[in-house]
């Protein structure tokens, strides 16, 4: 039973996430808030039993992350 | 920002504790793929994170830099590597693609076989992953650094 209250808090964790990363105005703060994102996939992953998709997320959400942040030179880092 | 040195010595000093760890582990990984979680993408990507590393604090004078064409030509070797086997299993008369009992090299207990030939078509897959991170990369670092009038 308390791994359901685990999970469905990890899912409005996620709701909660990805709702900040759309209306954030600083688009830096939303690449790292992404990488929030990638962690709470990464649990939840794991507590549905998938190890492999897991250590998967892990690691592409560090590199997306750099990526993204790397992107962030050429472009303005507030948008309006 | 990361074509020139980078950081004081909490960086560097974070650096050298990382980057071997994730270099090592990631070899770990393609080696026991078989047994353990992970295989050739994810100890590719967790190579390429250490690369990626080393490039994003020491800047290009880092030991381990991979430039664009040479991860480009390494990144057609792990496709290459990973084709030739499939194509050797099929000269040696297999029916499809990657089929294993009818590798070239002949071993007593047929699922030796079998691991030997994932094993070469993971290092393979490694490779690749590998060597396309570190193109992207490059590839956005070189487009950051274009000259024109409002760069920052």
């Amino acid at each position: 039973m308390q791994i359901y209250i685990l999970e469905a808090i990890l899912l409005v964790f996620l709701i909660c996430i990805t709702s900040a990363v759309i209306f954030c105005k600083d688009i830096l703060s939303a690449a790292i808030i992404y990488c929030a994102f990638s962690f709470c996939a990464v649990l939840l992953y794991l507590m549905m039993g998938s190890p492999d998709v897991a250590f998967t997320e892990a690691v592409i959400g560090t590199v997306s992350t750099i990526f993204f942040v790397t992107c962030l030179r050429k472009i303005d880092r507030w948008c309006e | 920002m990361m074509s020139e040195k980078f950081g004081g010595i909490v960086l560097n000093v974070a650096f050298r504790l990382l980057v071997p760890f994730t270099i090592v582990y990631g070899v770990y990984i393609l080696c026991l793929g078989e047994f353990s979680p992970g295989g050739g993408f994810q100890a590719g990507a967790l190579l390429s994170v250490g690369v990626v590393l080393a490039r994003l604090v020491l800047g290009f004078d880092t030991k381990f830099n991979i430039l664009g064409e040479t991860s480009l030509i390494l990144a057609g070797v792990g496709t290459f590597l990973y084709a030739f086997t499939g194509w050797l299993t099929l000269f040696g008369g297999a029916k499809f693609f990657l089929d294993y009992n009818f590798m070239p090299i002949k071993m007593e207990p047929v699922h030796e076989m079998h691991a030997l030939g994932i094993f070469i078509i993971e290092i393979g897959v490694a490779i690749c992953v590998m060597m396309t991170i570190i193109n992207l990369l490059e590839a956005i670092v070189k487009r950051g650094e274009e000259p024109d009038g409002d760069s920052k």
